[in-house]
Parts: structure tokens; C-alpha cells; sequence
């Protein structure tokens, strides 16, 4: 048999590479930005388009899906064709993976400042950008199976295995976390409400980051750490164990995020218990890449890319550990809403995704272009200017987690909150935000020391587009249909497609055995015969809070601590929430819960506090939203809205949807008249006038109803 | 720690379920990883570091 003469295509490497490094620079820019808004609410600019609630997915979704999504094509392009000995599939689909993936960054980009978002984490991006993205990453499926279907290789080695497995996921998550009703060009509502609704995104959310930020990245670490260390990993077996007991605990964990809210408490346990788990796997593997090492530390010392990949390991350790920590009850109740959350992702983001992206590029850069890294100095004072960045940046954030949780919770000897004035807790951590800016600033002052190098670097040499390469073709074998000598996983690395067919059937599993009871079973989400749907005007102004981002800031859900019904009323029940597409329940109070607001002040205080929020909150951090007076309520969109909810399934009464607008018009006019009255003199049509009336409604039905609730809530 | 998964009110059956079936998938490929030849890790786990392919498989 001869050798087969071919290229590996390293120009789409690079493309990807390029995308990385600008992105990067942008997303975490953005995520400095909102960082001071955090102490200086000045920094929006003055603009609605720059303030903290619409830039904070803008900072996420970029540095997530912009940052680290064109790693991880960087990696996987780059790996994948040498793993395989073969080009990609296809040039074409190569160009249109890349183009229309900068294409989808692009329009979130311009979308979520205008306040385009669905307010799902993580999945801001309003229907018709799902739909983009669902396209895409469909091409990128079939180049990726194309090129293993046309390799050289038999047998697929574990870091492909973690492509497939992040293919298929991301995939099922994206899709079952964007059935959404379209009622514009650019707002939709999701089909699942409250409780239902809160269990889909945060079984997106979390496995957002396992299979998005966890699983391609180990795959690279699989393939970069024993190339940069010139020695095969640790052990092989372990990567196997690794690999199947992640992705079937994985996708079980996301519970966790709704520990102590009304989710059923099965399926916290659930959470919790695979979140504990989930230890043993991700230990596995950190150890599994340090002790590749064994042997080369002498590398370390001299290896700059060595360096970057051991911090982060180091970090995915810390993150990993932490992350079952968090999800124990009487941790999560005093972590969760606070920084110490921002802390975590942070350690995983920096550390684990940041680095490794690091020492991925100051390896793979160099060789595209056979040539010499420009500056080694260069390097490693990007090193320790990106290690003291995240410790700057996760120290001061576990403090003020510390200090805030356990503000919040504390009560004096008589039994009354010491704190109860919520704006005391955030006063406090103020200098910790500071220097957790200052913190960003080093890490963000790294990567462009690493742009500006590798820029050199490229600039300097010649690109190796099409790298020559040569291998034998695979010959056809003839395998005994039952192997009784032949292990079933080398059949199963034989063979792509049964290979992801398994892979999607180990992580449907745990979706399936938390979802299905949940939607499915009455006892689950108890109705409460007193709520009932919002008036037109709230439902114009649940849709203003949504599209500010309020929900960044502000949850809507009320735990059953006495030192939250203290401060904020009665506990959130799951049957309050029945109309709510979607959920707003947050998952971050960097100002308070909101959930038993309606009726707490008078519509005075709020058109004030939305105005000028320091008029009645002396030192708040919270911007001002002039605009809400200037722009007048769009009520072209009512009758649309009130049609998709009743298609959904909220019972407005028939034909509704044709008067719905002189309902809102009457119950504006009371709320503009209460505010003259108090010598506020706005228009009705006024957006503030929405927002104020959904704020005042906000957990009401039960307040003078209570004996409306059932008795197991 | 085990108080938060042990009183469910009527939820254990997916707690056990789940767990049953975490168990039985563990054993499954820890019998599998048991069973593989040395051979064959070797020959997959030096994959990354070779310029050309492997001359032989132990299998094929």
C-alpha cells in the first residue's frame, strides 16, 4: 500500500486563533467595564446601551462563547487533523464554521446592548441568533464526523472523544433551552414558566460550562500537555474513566443552582448528591495532565506554554473542589447570590480556560508559521502578570462573598437583623470591588502583552497554510460481528457514530430522570388558586425588566431562612411563579431580592429611586434610568403578547387580546394620577409607568391571600 | 451532609434510582478498563506524539 500525500489546513487554525485574541481582548474589556460600574455606576456613561444590566451578558457571552468558543476550533481544528491524519473534511465548511460563528458574536454584540435577551444566563440571545447558531454548529458537526469519517487513524484517541461529547451536548442543551414563542423579530417567550423553567436553564447552565467550558478543554489538554511535555499521558486507562463517568455525572448537577428554591426537593438532592460525585472525575483528570509532568518539571521551569498549562490544571483543581463544596446546603446558603459564586467562575475561567488558551497559543502559533515565539520575556511576564491578576481578582471576591453572606444573615442578640438596610452589605465590599478591577486590569494587561507578541510573531515569518503531511490509508477490515476476544470500547473507537450515539444516551439520562417528573407530575408545581396572570401594563413592564437585565442584579426568589422572610417576607412557592415566561429568579443579589417588593414602597419611592436611585438610597450602586420617562411604552406589541401567553397556556379569556390595551391604558392613567398626587408629573404612556406597575405586583397574590397556599408548600 | 440526602418526603425513589444506576455504569466500565490489553493503552496513549501512524495494531 502506498503512502498517501496530504495537507493539514492550518490557515483555519490561525483564522480561529486571530478570532480568540480579538475577542478576548473585547470580552474581558466589557468585563472591566461592568466591573467598575460595580463601584463608580457613573461608568455606564450615561447611556442605556452601556449600563450594567444589558453589558453583563455582553461580558459573559463574549468572553464564553467568543473567547473561549474560538479556542476551542482553534484546538480542535488544529488536533483534530493530526489526531486523524487527514485535512478537514471540508474548506468550505471550514470558512462558513468560521465566518458565521464571528457573524453570531457580531449580533450579540449589537443585540444584547439594545436590550435584546431572553434573560436565560448564558442564552441571552434572542430566536432568530438560536437559530444561527443551531445552523452553525451543525456545520461544524459535520466537518468535524466528515474528517473522522475520511481518517487515517483507526482508532480515535480520548481527546477526540470529548469533541464528540461536547458536539452532541451542546447541542441537545441549546436546543432544549431555546423552545421559545416568537412574538417579534426580536422577543420571544419561552414555552416552559417558573419552576419548569428555572430547572431547563440552570440544566443549561451548568452544563454549559461542563460541556463548553470543561469537556473540549480537557480534550485539549488531552492532546497539548503530552505534545508540549514530549511524553504520553499519565495513564490512559484513567482517561477512559475519566471520560465516562464526567459526562454521566456532569449533566445530573445542575440542580444545584436551585437549592433552597421551590424546586422540588428530590430534585435538589439529586443536585447535590451527583454534584459531590462529580469530585472523583475531575480530580482524575487534573491529576491524570500534572502527573503527565512527572518526570519533566525541568521543562516547566524553562517552558513558558508548561507553565501556563500547570496554573491551569492547578485552577481546574481549586474550581472543581470548590464547585461540590458550594453545592452542600448549609454552604450554598450562605454563598449563593453573593461574589463568592463570582470568585468560583472565575478561578475556572481565568485559571482553566484562560490559561490553557494561553499556553495553547504560544504553542501552536509558533509552529503554524515555523517560526520562533518573538519575545520569551515577553511571555513570562505575561505569566505572572496573568497569575497575579486572578489572584487579585478571586481573593478580594471570596472576601466580599464572606462578608456579605454572612452580613445577611446576621441577627443581634434581640433577635433582629443587624443588618436590615441591605444597601449596609453592599457599602462594605465596595473596596474589595476595587481591587478586584485592579485585578481584571492586570489579567486583561496580559493578554494584550500576548496579542502584541503573537502579532510579532505572525508578523515576522510566513504562515504554513497548507502543512504537508503524508500517511497510509486505512484498510477495510473484517471484524467479527461478536468480538468474544475484543474489548467493546476498541470497536466503540472504531466507530464515530455508535461512539456519539452512546455519548448522547449517557447524558440524556440524567436530564430526562430530573425533567420529566418535574413537568410531568401536578404534586411537583402545587397551584395556588390566588395567583393570577399579570395585567397588560405588568406584563409590558415584566418585559421592560427584562430587557434593562434587571434580573443581573436582582433575583425574585425567596428562600426559607428566617433571615431572608425576615428582610424580604414570606418564602417563594413554585405555584406563584406558573405564568412567569420566563423565570426571573436571578442568581446574583448585588442589590436585594425583589420577589415580595409590590406594595413594600409607594409609587412615588420607585419613580424616584428608578430616576436618580441615591435620592432614596443614599450611596447606592444602582444606575439611574432617565430613559424610562423619555421613551414611551410601545403598546403596538400587547395584543401579540397576550396571544402567545394564552397560546402557552396562561389563562387570559378569549378575544383578550383585542381590548387588552384599554385595560392598560386605565391602569396607567391611576398609577401616572397616584404620582401626581405626589407632585410627579409624567405621562401615562411612559415606560416607567409599566415598570413601576409590574414592580408593585410583584409577589402579591399571596400576600392577603395566604390561606390560598396548599398546605405542602 | 447526608441529612440533605436523606429526607426527601416521598423523593428517595429517584434519589436510589439514580444512584443504582451511577453504580451499575461505574461497574460496567470499570470491568471494561480491567479487561483492556496493555498493548492496546500503549499504542493509543503514544498516538499524540507520533508524526506517522502506529505499525501495527494488536488487534486488526
Amino acid at each position: 500500500m502506498q503512502l498517501e500525500k496530504f495537507t493539514y489546513d492550518n490557515r483555519i487554525v490561525r483564522n480561529f486563533g486571530i478570532a480568540t485574541l480579538v475577542w478576548g481582548i473585547i470580552g474581558m474589556t466589557v468585563g472591566l467595564l461592568v466591573a467598575m460600574q460595580l463601584f463608580k455606576p457613573a461608568m455606564n456613561m450615561g447611556s442605556q446601551y452601556t449600563t450594567f444590566g444589558r453589558i453583563r451578558p455582553l461580558h459573559t457571552n463574549a468572553v464564553i462563547f467568543a473567547f473561549v468558543g474560538n479556542a476551542i476550533f482553534m484546538g480542535v481544528y488544529y488536533s483534530l487533523q493530526r489526531l486523524l491524519k487527514a485535512r478537514m473534511f471540508s474548506d468550505v465548511l471550514s470558512k462558513i464554521h468560521f465566518w458565521g460563528w464571528q457573524l453570531i458574536i457580531l449580533s450579540a454584540v449589537i443585540t444584547l446592548p439594545l436590550g435584546f435577551t431572553t434573560s436565560h444566563e448564558y442564552a441571552e440571545l434572542e430566536w432568530p441568533i438560536d437559530i444561527a447558531i443551531t445552523i452553525i454548529w451543525v456545520v461544524f458537526g459535520i466537518n468535524m464526523f466528515g474528517t473522522i469519517i475520511k481518517r487515517r487513524e483507526r482508532h480515535l484517541y480520548v481527546a477526540i472523544w470529548f469533541y464528540i461529547a461536547t458536539f452532541v451536548t451542546i447541542a441537545v442543551l441549546h436546543i432544549v433551552n431555546s423552545f421559545e414563542l416568537p412574538i417579534s423579530f426580536m422577543k420571544s417567550y419561552y414555552l416552559y414558566a417558573g419552576v419548569q423553567d428555572a430547572l431547563v436553564q440552570w440544566w443549561y447552565g451548568h452544563n454549559a460550562v461542563a460541556f463548553f467550558l470543561t469537556t473540549p478543554y480537557l480534550g485539549m489538554m488531552y492532546y497539548f500537555l503530552p505534545k508540549m511535555a514530549g511524553r504520553p499521558v499519565y495513564s490512559y486507562k484513567l482517561s477512559i474513566l475519566h471520560f465516562w463517568s464526567l459526562i454521566f455525572i456532569y449533566i445530573w448537577a445542575g440542580p444545584h443552582h436551585l437549592l433552597y428554591t421551590s424546586l422540588p426537593g428530590w430534585a435538589q438532592s439529586l443536585g447535590v448528591a451527583f454534584s459531590i460525585m462529580l469530585i472523583a472525575p475531575s480530580w482524575g483528570g487534573m491529576i491524570n495532565g500534572l502527573l503527565t509532568l512527572r518526570g519533566a518539571w525541568d521543562k516547566v521551569r524553562e517552558d513558558v506554554t508548561l507553565k501556563f498549562m500547570v496554573v491551569a490544571l492547578t485552577a481546574y483543581g481549586m474550581a472543581t473542589f470548590e464547585g461540590p463544596l458550594l453545592s452542600l446546603k448549609q454552604i450554598n446558603g450562605v454563598a449563593h447570590f453573593t461574589d463568592w459564586i463570582v470568585a468560583h467562575v472565575h478561578v475556572g475561567a481565568l485559571g482553566w480556560n484562560g490559561f490553557l488558551t494561553f499556553g495553547v497559543l504560544y504553542w501552536l502559533i509558533p509552529r503554524i508559521y515555523k517560526t520562533e515565539l518573538y519575545s520569551k520575556k515577553l511571555a513570562r511576564f505575561h505569566f505572572w502578570i496573568g497569575t497575579l491578576g486572578i489572584l487579585f481578582y478571586a481573593i478580594p471576591m471570596y472576601w466580599a462573598g464572606f462578608t456579605q453572606g454572612l452580613m445577611w444573615k446576621e441577627f443581634t442578640p434581640e433577635g433582629l437583623l443587624k443588618y436590615p438596610n441591605f444597601l449596609a452589605t453592599t457599602l462594605q465590599i465596595i473596596p474589595m470591588h476595587v481591587l478586584r478591577s485592579v485585578g481584571g486590569a492586570l489579567y486583561l494587561t496580559g493578554v494584550i502583552v500576548m496579542t502584541y507578541n503573537l502579532a510579532k510573531t505572525m508578523l515576522g515569518a510566513k504562515l504554513v497554510a497548507n502543512e504537508p503531511a503524508e500517511a497510509m490509508p486505512l484498510t477495510k477490515i473484517i471484524v467479527d460481528s461478536s468480538p468474544a476476544d475484543k474489548a467493546w470500547h476498541r470497536v466503540l473507537e472504531r466507530k464515530p457514530m455508535k461512539f456519539m450515539v452512546l455519548s448522547l444516551i449517557i447524558i440524556l439520562i440524567g436530564g430526562m430522570v430530573e425533567m420529566m417528573p418535574t413537568f410531568t407530575i401536578q404534586s411537583n408545581v402545587p397551584t395556588i388558586a390566588s395567583v393570577k396572570p399579570y395585567t397588560a401594563l405588568e406584563l409590558q413592564g415584566r418585559d421592560l425588566y427584562i430587557r434593562e437585565g434587571c434580573v443581573n442584579c436582582h433575583s425574585q426568589t425567596v428562600r426559607p431562612f428566617r433571615s431572608e422572610t425576615e428582610r424580604y417576607g414570606e418564602y417563594s412557592k413554585a405555584g406563584e411563579f406558573v405564568y412567569d415566561h420566563p423565570f426571573l429568579w436571578g442568581s446574583k443579589r448585588t442589590g436585594p431580592d425583589l420577589h415580595r417588593v409590590g406594595g413594600k414602597y409607594s409609587d412615588a419611592w420607585h419613580y424616584n429611586h428608578l430616576v436618580d436611585p441615591t435620592s432614596m438610597s443614599p450611596g447606592s450602586i444602582m444606575p439611574p434610568y432617565p430613559w424610562l420617562i423619555e421613551q414611551q411604552l410601545d403598546i403596538t406589541t400587547t395584543a401579540s403578547k397576550i396571544r402567545a401567553m394564552r397560546t402557552l397556556g396562561v389563562p387570559y379569556s378569549e378575544g383578550y387580546d383585542k381590548h387588552a390595551n384599554d385595560d392598560l391604558k386605565i391602569q396607567a392613567e391611576k398609577i401616572a394620577l397616584d404620582l401626581k398626587q405626589n407632585n410627579i408629573k409624567v405621562k401615562s404612556d411612559r415606560e416607567i409607568v409599566a415598570i413601576i406597575a409590574y414592580l408593585q405586583r410583584l409577589g402579591t397574590d399571596i400576600k392577603a391571600n395566604k390561606e390560598t397556599i396548599p398546605s405542602n408548600q | 451532609m447526608f441529612n440533605q440526602i436523606k429526607n426527601l418526603a416521598g423523593g428517595e425513589i429517584y434519589l436510589v434510582t439514580s444512584l443504582l444506576m451511577f453504580m451499575v455504569f461505574f461497574v460496567i466500565v470499570g470491568v471494561y478498563l480491567l479487561k483492556l490489553s496493555k498493548k492496546h493503552i500503549e499504542v493509543m496513549s503514544e498516538i499524540p506524539l507520533q508524526e506517522n501512524q502506529p505499525d501495527v495494531y494488536e488487534e486488526d
